[in-house]
């Protein structure tokens, strides 16, 4: 029994091959029609959204205690963070988009 | 290109109409579903181009009701399943000859042809639901469970189909002295 599937996996192995695309996706796409817009379903969702971090904003002392926590910490190190942001946000999009990196 | 991927260009597909999403699945999946009809229709390009097509525009005007619960490979093979059978049953409306005069008919030369005209041999000594089977299985790598959601039928089904598939086609091979 396992020799039979071998023999057949062996096969179909030997004879799948893959099909060149040869301008097929393109002449898919061309033949595409249509379709209604539902982009309006991401905007309701957006303002949903919005309308509960404002409530939720206006409506805790999240503020106060931001500025408070600010007055508290030294200006050395909020400028260090915002110097860092820029340079930490670009190295982990890089590392993101290139799997193949090498750290050497 | 990961399933992740797959989400994503479904994604932008459902809810924006986005083409160039689209185009990235077609250009993903044309090889795979392309072969498929191919070895359905038992070397016919132009026939299994047009089932590609089909298949590919079917998905992309329902691409909502893609659920997510199966994969969106499995959810295409399944549109493709469909297309193929529909257009068989179309074909015999129209034509009372039995099906291998159709295979006969609409065979035509390509460039897979000649070096597939074993594989083509084989697949026509099964039954239109064995050829399906045997080759979600042993060439798309699909599994049974998988092949049950496409082919919308129960699991012992599938691996009844399977079997029998494995029999005739092993007699096949073995006589043409293939695994020698």
């Amino acid at each position: 029994m396992e020799t039979n599937d071998k023999i057949l996996k062996q096969f179909f192995s030997e004879n799948k091959k893959e099909i060149a695309d040869n301008g097929f996706s393109h002449r898919v796409v061309n033949h595409l029609p249509e379709t209604v817009d539902r982009s309006w379903i991401v905007w309701i969702f957006a303002a949903i959204g919005m309308a509960i971090s404002l409530y939720l904003l206006l409506n805790s002392t999240i503020i106060e205690q931001l500025l408070l926590v600010f007055r508290h910490i030294s200006i050395y190190y909020i400028l260090g963070a915002v110097f860092c942001f820029p340079l930490l946000g670009t190295a982990g999009y890089y590392l993101s988009q290139n799997k193949n990196y090498q750290i050497i | 290109m990961s399933s992740t991927d797959d989400i994503r260009w479904v994604t932008q597909v459902a809810l924006f109409g986005d083409k160039n999403a689209f185009d990235k699945i077609t250009c993903k999946y044309q090889s795979p579903i392309r072969r498929f009809f191919l070895n359905l229709t038992v070397g016919d390009g132009p026939l299994s181009d047009d089932l590609a097509q089909e298949t590919f525009i079917k998905a992309y005007l329902n691409i909502t009701s893609f659920k997510g619960l199966s994969g969106f490979s499995t959810w295409l093979y399944r549109i493709a399943y469909n297309v193929y059978y529909d257009s068989a049953r179309a074909q015999k409306k129209y034509a009372d000859i039995n099906e291998y005069e159709i295979d006969n008919l609409y065979q035509t030369q390509n460039e897979f042809s000649a070096e597939k005209m074993d594989i083509y041999k084989a697949l026509k000594l099964l039954r239109k639901e064995e050829q399906t089977v045997v080759l979600l299985f042993y060439m798309e790598d699909k599994t049974h469970s998988e092949i049950a959601k496409i082919m919308n039928c129960p699991l012992g089904t599938v691996k009844t189909y399977i079997l029998k598939g494995k029999e005739k086609l092993t007699i096949y091979l073995t006589k043409a002295g293939y695994g020698n």
